[in-house]
């Protein structure tokens, strides 16, 4: 297990003006699963590459248990990276992939020829080593990749997208084996996504980079709970800011006075809650209730996503699609939004 | 007009150059290398051209010679094109303009490259007035036998400058379609920087490099001009003592040429069949 410390890591291409990676910071403990998460071009790709030692930062250090890595080749840092699109060596079965860490290391034949077996089972393709990439599932390939990536036990796994090319039974199931398999050989990882969704059932925590720079690093629940700008609130989807002053538990804004938990800071601010955590009403509740209009509804199927016109602001909420029957656009409703679920950022 | 009907008519200009001057010739080479030609009364087919040929210690030493001539050529151009190729893939100021000159020479043609070597290397050539200018020599005959001498070292050298970027060409295109990330896996998984280059990345160009020599093999085995202008005269290569028998007042001495001639094709024929199958039985693999 070891402690991966990433200190002020920047990396600046050339030719180029801006950073693709601007002072990044992070901590992760041994034997965590970290997802680092960002849209395309953020500079996830770009960090993991550095970890890995295939790229070479501009400044900054990276240490694995309080050692700088900097200066190893990538073959000696024990940090495996398994790309997005898989890289099977395609000319190469699937066991002679799987048993290619060993192979460079120069392990006795008869010991690749076992540990490959119990990747096999371990990924569960027992039957598949003779077969060649090419034959193999987008699924598949995954395991192989990621068989190839295990068997050489590496220090840190770093995993690009690991489930971005998977249909959606496959990347449950993928996301599964990936935890257990994290889970059972405690290896620290870090996996690079661009869907947040992906990052909340995969990860112990995860790592927010929005234009190459980190805006929070955080367990999933608090990405939902308490963001800490309205760039990370709008990237897990949320759109409800209502702008106001916070002072003695109350929250002073276009709509009304909002009551607000104690502990949320008093001053100038952002109040921001999730569209699951509105409340529909007929009738107006006791507290942080509000009249309101319905705007539109959009059936999603399992869900229903309504939008509320209130005081000229217009609200995202998502209900389930019993609490809307009946409801129709241009609805006068009252929307509850309890003090517990409400942020101030 | 089916779409059919149209492919066959808008290739039927390439195929019939292709049947009548390929094809033709071939087939009136091998005609008149069993000795037929009617011509001048040759009216029986018969062995006698390859029998006097395989009979002729000659024909071994120009055999030998012009294998080793287009063996080592390949090699030493293959072994400089992957080299120079994985210099040209990376990113350095100045790129743009080094791999301009390194494709140069692809516009020259062999015999401007063979006199070119010719000035340089030959005994009276530059070179060699330059070294007995500085007294590295006595005077410029004491420079190595680099023209006409019996190892070919001036028509491998013509060969090499010429088919390294031909090759290197086909090979940078091979290694950028196939990019670094295949690489850096291979690095990532403990491969050191000479074995990824071995494990993963010759395998994935290897195709390309092979059909790239056999092409270069076929016809540094084949050509003429060059092993004519720089070689020695005895053993000459495989051409040029077929152009020598081809070109000889006695007519009889023909079929031996054209004998010799259908061996070399025979040769090339054999090498692209190996390639063929090679390739059939790699794609199969990655099917």
């Amino acid at each position: 297990m070891t402690h991966v410390s990433i200190q002020n890591l920047s990396k600046i291409y050339k030719g180029s003006k801006t950073p693709a990676l601007d002072e990044l910071s992070l901590e992760i403990p041994s034997g965590e699963l970290t997802a680092l998460l960002g849209p395309s071009g953020c500079g996830k790709t770009t960090t993991m590459k550095m970890i890995a030692g295939l790229l070479d930062p501009t400044s900054g250090d990276i240490s694995f248990d309080g050692r700088s890595v900097l200066n190893d080749k990538p073959e000696n840092r024990g940090a495996v990276m398994v790309f997005q699109n898989y890289l099977l060596f395609p000319y190469m079965s699937v066991s002679e992939n799987i048993g290619f860490g060993l192979k460079m290391r120069k392990t006795d034949a008869n010991d690749i020829k076992k540990r490959v077996g119990e990747m096999l089972e371990m990924v569960k393709l027992p039957d598949l080593g003779d077969r060649k990439p090419s034959e193999l599932s987008g699924g598949q390939q995954q395991r192989v990749a990621l068989a190839r990536a295990l068997i050489i036990q590496p220090e840190v796994l770093l995993l690009d997208e690991p489930l971005s090319n998977l249909d959606a039974h496959l990347r449950l199931e993928m996301r599964d084996l990936i935890r257990a398999l994290q889970q059972e050989m405690k290896i620290t990882t870090i996996f690079v996504t661009h869907d947040q969704e992906e990052a909340v059932v995969l990860a112990d925590k995860i790592a927010l980079i929005l234009d190459g720079k980190m805006k929070q690093y955080d367990t999933p629940q608090a990405f939902y709970k308490t963001p800490i700008d309205e760039a990370t609130a709008r990237f897990f989807g949320c759109h409800n800011f209502i702008k106001g002053k916070a002072l003695d538990g109350v929250f002073d804004c276009a709509i009304g006075k909002l009551k607000i938990p104690k502990l949320i800071k008093e001053g100038q601010g952002t109040l921001t809650f999730r569209p699951e955590n509105i409340k529909i009403t007929k009738d107006k509740t006791k507290e942080n209730s509000f009249g309101a209009k319905v705007s539109n509804i959009i059936y999603l199927g399992t869900q229903t996503r309504l939008k509320i016109k209130l005081a000229e602001m217009e609200f995202d909420a998502i209900l389930n699609p019993n609490e809307t029957a009946g409801l129709a656009i241009g609805d006068d409703v009252f929307i509850h939004l309890p003090s517990e679920v409400l942020w101030k950022i | 007009m089916s779409d059919r009907q149209k492919i066959v008519l808008l290739l039927l200009p390439a195929m019939l150059v292709i049947v009548v001057l390929f094809f033709g010739g071939l087939i009136i080479g091998l005609m008149r290398s069993f000795n037929y030609m009617p011509i001048i009364g040759l009216t029986e087919p018969n062995f006698k051209a390859y029998i006097s040929i395989f009979s002729d210690i000659e024909f071994y030493h120009s055999f030998l010679l012009t294998f080793h001539i287009a063996f080592t050529s390949t090699l030493i151009s293959c072994v400089l094109a992957i080299g120079a190729a994985l210099l040209l893939r990376r990113s350095f100021v100045g790129k743009t303009i080094v791999n301009f000159l390194f494709q140069l020479n692809l516009t020259i043609p062999h015999l401007v490259g063979a006199i070119g070597m010719l000035y340089l290397f030959s005994q009276s050539g530059s070179f060699a007035r330059l070294a007995a200018e500085f007294h590295l020599i006595s005077r410029p005959s004491d420079f190595p036998a680099l023209i006409f001498d019996p190892y070919a070292i001036g028509i491998i050298m013509q060969y090499v400058w010429k088919e390294v970027p031909f090759i290197g060409v086909i090979v940078l295109a091979n290694m950028q379609s196939i990019g670094e990330d295949y690489e850096s896996v291979a690095r990532s998984l403990g491969a050191s920087k000479w074995q990824s280059f071995w494990h993963v990345l010759m395998p994935m160009i290897f195709p390309g490099v092979l059909s790239a020599s056999i092409i270069v093999f076929a016809f540094t085995f084949g050509a003429y001009e060059i092993p004519a202008l720089l070689g020695a005269n005895y053993p000459a290569a495989l051409p040029v003592l077929a152009y020598q028998k081809y070109t000889n007042v006695d007519l009889a001495a023909r079929p031996e040429a054209m004998a010799m001639a259908v061996i070399i094709a025979i040769l090339c024929a054999i090498l692209i069949w190996i390639y063929v199958r090679y390739c059939r039985k790699r794609i199969r693999g990655q099917a």
